[in-house]
């Protein structure tokens, strides 16, 4: 399960995702997320992705089913990586578009206060979900800028 | 992707807007791993760099499998350029160096980050090929 820490990091913190594939040949591919959420056996992750992130997406993961999440607070840099394999995929629900702007909202509070840019453009900038691509969590690390970065904070290092 | 090597001139402007990228690598073994970084440096029309600050999963991935995602982010043109490279060689000193080395202490202080971004290289990078997608076109 992911820890409680990380849960509220997603839940309440957390302003902007990224995921990364990688195709047959080892080629990585980015696909920004809009939104995301914990299903409740708390090892599962629901992303949001657009579809104009769609390219190599489900060829990739119907491929070898890598999939990884970065997630950041805007402003503290506070960064996890989540690794894991691909479950599934689903069309979003109420609470996935919930999800959106939710974090469409955070995004655009954090990004406008810290760069000066309108909280609309940057609204629109999180793009709706147009899929949602299931994964479920295998391993969890911390990306804060730092000589901490890389290490391993799911399962806890040395287990 | 375009076939088109060429950075256009504007994709400069986009760089330098101070908006965090991201980078996407793979290791050798397979997992990708994507991270957000907070500059990448135009080099000239076919090449970029990145800044290797740590000895961390992304600068181990590249020196095994040279492939790399980047990706930059113009909030006010709702756009994102998608860049496929090709990581090429480090520079531990010269202009390319200096310049972001610059850029870093720039950011690091005004993102309260003052010590602990420090630039050991400028990670060179070879465009392979770009796209940019303007999120606010219909079908998007």
């Amino acid at each position: 399960m992911i820890p409680g820490m990380i849960l509220k990091f997603l839940q309440d913190r957390g302003a902007i995702a990224v995921s990364g594939t990688r195709d047959a040949n080892r080629v990585p591919h980015v696909h920004y997320v809009s939104g995301w959420d914990v299903e409740p056996d708390q090892q599962t992750i629901r992303c949001s992705i657009n579809r104009a992130y769609l390219d190599y997406l489900f060829s990739s993961l119907e491929d070898n089913g890598q999939f990884s999440l970065t997630v950041e607070q805007i402003g503290t840099h506070e960064t996890y990586q989540l690794k894991g394999n691909y479950a599934g995929q689903a069309e979003p629900n109420d609470a996935d578009f919930a999800a959106h702007q939710r974090i469409a909202e955070r995004f655009a509070k954090a990004v406008s206060a810290l760069f000066g840019l309108s909280e609309e453009d940057c609204r629109a900038f999180i793009s709706s979900p147009t899929v949602i691509v299931r994964f479920t969590v295998r391993e969890i690390f911390l990306q804060t800028p730092g000589p901490g970065a890389g290490r391993r904070v799911f399962p806890p290092e040395g287990q | 992707m375009t076939d088109s090597l060429k950075l256009p001139n504007d994709i400069r402007a986009v760089m330098d807007n101070g908006i965090p990228a991201v980078v996407v690598t793979c290791s050798v073994d397979g997992i990708p791993n994507a991270t957000i970084i907070s500059h990448v440096h135009y080099v000239d029309e076919w090449h970029v760099a990145l800044s290797f600050q740590f000895f961390n999963k992304t600068i181990r991935n590249v020196r095994e499998n040279p492939h790399a995602c980047v990706s930059l982010n113009d909030i006010t043109g709702n756009t994102q350029w998608m860049l496929d490279v090709q990581y090429d060689h480090s520079e531990a000193e010269g202009p390319i160096f200096d310049e972001m080395d610059m850029r870093i202490e720039a950011i690091a202080s005004a993102s309260g980050m003052a010590g602990i971004f420090k630039l050991r290289a400028a990670d060179v990078y070879r465009v392979k090929s770009f796209k940019s997608l303007n999120k606010a076109a219909p079908n998007q």
